[in-house]
């Protein structure tokens, strides 16, 4: 009778400490009545820490706190000078571009003070890393496989026979090859993904889910049977089915079908069927990417992901990096409404087609020319 | 190993790591879309003027500004900055550009010939960057840096 009376007690202790959402092995990582970690929440993944390990590091996985305070320390330097004044006179800019390279496409791109990457590097279980990839063990990415590298190749050679795309110079320099000919600003669904507000850039989504240049919020709702990924950047939303089978592999979707389970105290995610650009730019629709989302402490969630793709890598990868809590909010994206640049781009290419002919397109008197 | 040897070194790591990102501040390696392929590099301007109307949208926020040219006419023209987002988050707002406040501007015209422009550099009138005051990101208060008083 006491053995019982004494299990019962032990059982009620159980109960409220669930019902509590206190319960945890030896951490104080907040729990579901069910008693899985709790992941609800905010999270800000931004750091300097790069996906890939310069090379000079070789197999140096880890930076001392002396090394991680560096980094800090001269991130902080950078953005002291360019918050800097500028000259008040300043003029123009030059003539024929600044020599931007990248997005900014020789024209530049703005201010820092938009731009939110980190402030330093990331720590995992008290470890800096010099890299988010930690597998292969030098931080870098696996060769592509050699059919892979020949399917570029002979897209490269396909592409010569049409229009080399060039460095902004201002020009409809597709028409070189002739009037009729097609340039890369001829109908509105040859422009990215993100450029018609389809898709978030850089992988913010993908997955897998990559720390971008600023918008690195991310914000998960959990529940017993889904768990939600809100991904700041332009307006995607993950929806994992957790013990659920994969759709149809016919069934291909922007984000890929992910489907979740728990390892103990470790979301696990796997998500298959992409369609042929998945988010993740380097991979293709036969990727299998494998997420594992763990909370490190109350405070940080450690978001490790493994990318297989047979057709394009000659092995598969790892990476993780960490993702602290955060008190901010995701804010509301809304791409769509205000997409300016899509109308100015594809207005631009007819002005410059215009001036290629010979003909004299009206607009407004530039006060600087 | 010296110690200037030891600090030459450490630069040295925090320099290859930096030199790692993908990303150079003040020229996105990736954004919502190619600047390149919006405005024209054979068309530079410096716009100077009182700002009228702040656009405080995705995927860019944008600066409405009214400019005089030379024949004495008045133009209103847009200026191309980033996601509102990081700011928002600072705790700052469109009324921190307010209307009527001077503003420097360089950039680029649009290809299309209308009067926007790609805010390369946007400043107040005396060359002062908007938001400054924070040994963190630029953003007053934005919690990163230990030494500012009072959040």
């Amino acid at each position: 009778m006491r053995k019982i009376a004494m299990c019962l007690g032990v059982l009620a202790m159980v109960s409220l400490a669930l019902a509590s959402g206190a319960w945890a092995q030896g951490s104080d990582i907040p729990r579901t009545p069910s008693g899985h970690p709790d992941l609800s929440g905010t999270y800000d993944v931004s750091t300097l820490t790069p996906m890939q390990r310069p090379r000079a590091l070789e197999d140096k996985r880890f930076l001392t706190d002396e090394e991680a305070a560096e980094i800090a320390a001269q991130e902080l330097q950078r953005n002291t000078a360019r918050q800097q004044d500028s000259d008040p006179d300043r003029g123009a800019p030059p003539a024929g571009g600044d020599g931007s390279a990248g997005a900014s496409g020789n024209v530049g791109g703005y201010n820092s003070f938009w731009i939110d990457r980190g402030t330093g590097a990331f720590q995992i279980d008290g470890e800096w890393r010099t890299s988010i990839l930690i597998d292969p063990p030098n931080g870098r990415m696996p060769r592509q496989t050699e059919a892979r590298m020949a399917a570029q190749s002979a897209a490269r050679a396909a592409r010569g026979a049409q229009v080399q795309r060039r460095a902004n110079d201002g020009t409809a320099y597709w028409l070189e090859a002739g009037l009729d000919a097609s340039g890369p600003y001829d109908n509105m669904e040859q422009r990215p993904f993100a450029e018609r507000c389809l898709l978030s850039f850089s992988s913010t989504a993908g997955p897998p889910m990559m720390p971008a240049l600023y918008n690195n919020h991310k914000r998960i709702v959990q529940s017993e049977d889904t768990v939600m990924i809100l991904v700041e950047m332009v307006h995607d939303a993950r929806i994992v089915r957790m013990n659920a089978e994969h759709d149809p592999p016919e069934m291909q979707k922007w984000l890929g079908d992910s489907i979740g389970w728990w390892e103990d105290d470790t979301l696990v995610v796997e998500t298959t069927n992409f369609r042929d650009r998945p988010a993740y730019s380097r991979g293709s629709k036969n990727m299998t990417v494998t997420e594992r989302f763990r909370m490190e402490s109350a405070d940080k969630l450690v978001y490790a992901f493994t990318v297989e793709d047979p057709t394009v890598w000659s092995a598969p990868f790892t990476g993780e990096y960490a993702w602290p809590r955060s008190d901010n909010k995701v804010f509301e994206y809304a791409c769509h409404e205000a997409n300016y640049a899509l109308e100015g781009i594809m207005k631009g290419a007819r002005v410059l087609e215009a001036e290629f002919r010979g003909e004299d397109p009206e607009g407004v008197v530039n006060p600087t020319r | 190993m010296s110690k200037q040897t030891r600090v030459m070194c450490r630069s040295g790591l925090a320099a290859l790591v930096l030199a790692g990102l993908v990303v150079a501040v003040g020229v996105p390696a990736m954004a919502h879309h190619a600047f390149g392929a919006e405005f024209d590099p054979n068309r530079p301007v410096v716009l100077r003027g009182p700002v009228i109307k702040v656009e405080w949208v995705n995927p860019h926020t944008w600066i409405h500004m009214e400019v005089t040219i030379d024949d004495g006419s008045k133009q209103v023209w847009m200026v191309e900055g980033g996601t509102p987002n990081t700011l928002l988050r600072r705790g700052l707002s469109r009324d921190t550009i307010p209307v009527g406040a001077m503003i420097v501007v360089d950039g680029y015209q649009s290809k299309d010939r209308s009067a926007r422009a790609n805010g390369r550099d946007v400043t107040f009138e005396d060359g002062r960057k908007f938001f400054m005051g924070s040994s963190g990101t630029g953003a007053p208060r934005d919690g990163r840096d230990q030494a500012e008083p009072g959040r």
